[in-house]
């Protein structure tokens, strides 16, 4: 996780929304992205949402916003919309290779990533919200608000959702 | 102390756990094991997570453009819910050349346009832009196509272009009753052209041998059509992005309000155009869109049947031509310096054939 962290910045004075606001996709853009696409398995959905989240900080800043934390707040802005982009995509039913048509990713991907990839994809979307949400670096307490738990639950929480997704790898191979 | 739950091992991990949890670990070689390998688990998830890429140079383009504007999040290119509109039609008559044209606008504008965003109609247009020329293979489009004015009802249209092979296309216009009420397919391969045209129920194949010259692209020319026309829509700046909830899903709307059509000197104006995008897929179902092309008005307004993609070396040649049935008239010639007087000149050579026997 080391180099994640490494990627966090302090936030600094406003000097004004707009320059914030880019400041901020420079230090976390990369982050929310990952976790979108790792979160919906779909990079324009992921994209789609980066763009949301930051274009509602930028509103969030003009309008004198909290700022107090505001990578948890990016992170919970893009959590929210993952889940609403999931119920509108049928209510988070399982994904199902026969029936999806989306033109196959990532083709310079590491051949030994896949099976882990796949074990990831076949989690249950809380599982993967949590995940993504801690490989991103983020606090317990960021993730519950992120994830709408209860703090005190997010490393049990966690913990399972390890232990399926290291399951779920092991029965595929 | 007790050895760890795995909940306090994943805390260790996280560096959210006490000092006393840390201090066990750091005495018990069990739990040290346990937060080792739990260590390895989360390494191989930020791996996995680093594999899924980073911000696209495009998108942070995107994104510098968008908050220094502000423009996909205010006015009225932001999402709001509106009731189901119904289509309109215009009944303006419009010239067949000119529903021609606009047919291939049509056509390639509906696959072209690309997914919406969740933000903002501009932002939609856009990514058709960019989207335009990234289809590879073999497309095959099935549309219902209505042109007010030249048509009197709904025509399906088959569209198959090879995109791999600039030149290879056909397009099929089909009556009510499946059959083919006009067609042109050519193939560079065979260096041929072929049009069909029905009238009084005869089918007549004009079958030309495409000369050195350029081959007539039309999907070329639809493409060069459809960019102006979605930079005329993008530059509007005021599109509406609607959402309709649908038996089907979700549905996008992206709309241009109709304009005042001006004195008119362009070569294509659009005073109105309007699209319907399934949020599934992000698809375009519906279109429709009017304005002036060299003058002439239009309207016109289709729905999306089918699309498929498929690699070029698994479609047929025959894919690619319009075989003539018994009884049909043939008549054959050669493309000339102007491809679109070809079938009239391939015609008239004939007539005068005929009469001078």
């Amino acid at each position: 996780m080391r180099s994640i962290e490494a990627a966090q910045v302090p936030d600094a004075p406003v000097a004004d929304p707009a320059s914030e606001s880019l400041r901020l996709f420079e230090a976390h853009g990369a982050g929310v992205f990952r976790f979108c696409r790792a979160t919906l398995g779909n990079r324009s959905d992921a994209e789609d949402i980066v763009q949301d989240t930051f274009l509602k900080l930028l509103q969030h800043l003009r309008s004198g916003g909290d700022r107090s934390n505001l990578r948890g707040w990016l992170f919970a802005v893009a959590a929210n919309a993952c889940r609403d982009r999931a119920k509108w995509r049928m209510r988070w039913l399982p994904w199902r290779a026969d029936l999806d048509r989306r033109p196959v990713e990532s083709p310079g991907e590491s051949p030994d990533l896949g099976p882990l990839r796949a074990a990831f994809a076949a989690l249950a979307p809380r599982d993967r919200l949590l995940l993504s949400l801690r490989a991103q670096g983020l606090s317990y307490r960021e993730m519950a608000a992120a994830a709408r738990v209860a703090e005190p639950s997010v490393g049990r929480l966690l913990a399972r959702a390890v232990d399926r997704w290291k399951k779920k790898h092991i029965a595929s191979r | 102390m007790h050895c760890l739950t795995d909940s306090a091992v994943q805390a260790v991990v996280d560096t959210e756990a006490d000092d006393a949890t840390q201090a066990h670990v750091a005495g018990c070689p069990r739990c040290r094991a346990r937060v080792e390998e739990r260590r390895r688990d989360m390494a191989a998830l930020a791996v996995v997570m680093t594999a899924e890429g980073d911000v696209s140079p495009a998108l942070e383009a995107r994104m510098r453009q968008a908050i220094a504007t502000g423009q996909a999040v205010r006015g009225a290119t932001t999402l709001r819910d509106a009731p189901a509109g119904s289509w309109r039609r215009a009944g303006w008559l419009s010239a067949a050349a000119t529903a021609a044209a606009l047919a291939l606008i049509v056509f390639l504008v509906l696959p072209k346009l690309g997914a919406p965003t969740s933000l903002s109609a501009s932002e939609i247009l856009g990514r058709s832009l960019e989207t335009l020329s990234s289809t590879t293979g073999v497309e095959t489009l099935d549309y219902e196509l209505f042109i007010a004015g030249a048509m009197p009802g709904p025509h399906r249209i088959e569209h198959v272009i090879d995109h791999d092979r600039p030149g290879r296309f056909r397009f099929s216009d089909y009556r009510p009753d499946g059959t083919v009420e006009a067609a042109i397919s050519q193939d560079p391969a065979t260096g041929r052209r072929l049009h069909l045209i029905r009238v009084d129920d005869k089918a007549y194949v004009v079958d030309l041998k495409v000369g050195k010259g350029a081959p007539l692209s039309l999907p070329e020319m639809g493409q060069a059509l459809v960019e102006t026309a979605i930079s005329m829509m993008q530059a509007t700046s005021d599109q509406n992005l609607t959402t309709l909830d649908t038996p089907e899903g979700r549905q996008y709307v992206v709309e241009m309000p109709r304009v005042t059509p001006a004195s008119g000197v362009a070569m294509l104006d659009l005073y109105h155009a309007r699209a319907l995008i399934d949020e599934r897929d992000f698809r375009i179902r519906e279109f429709e869109a009017s304005g002036t092309l060299l003058k002439q008005p239009y309207s016109v307004s289709f729905r999306l049947l089918r699309r498929s993609v498929r690699p070029s070396a698994e479609v047929a040649p025959e894919e690619f031509r319009l075989p003539a049935n018994p009884g049909d008239i043939v008549l054959s010639g050669e493309t000339a310096q102007d491809p679109l007087s070809d079938v009239l000149a391939v015609a008239l050579r004939e007539i005068g054939r005929l009469r001078g026997r």
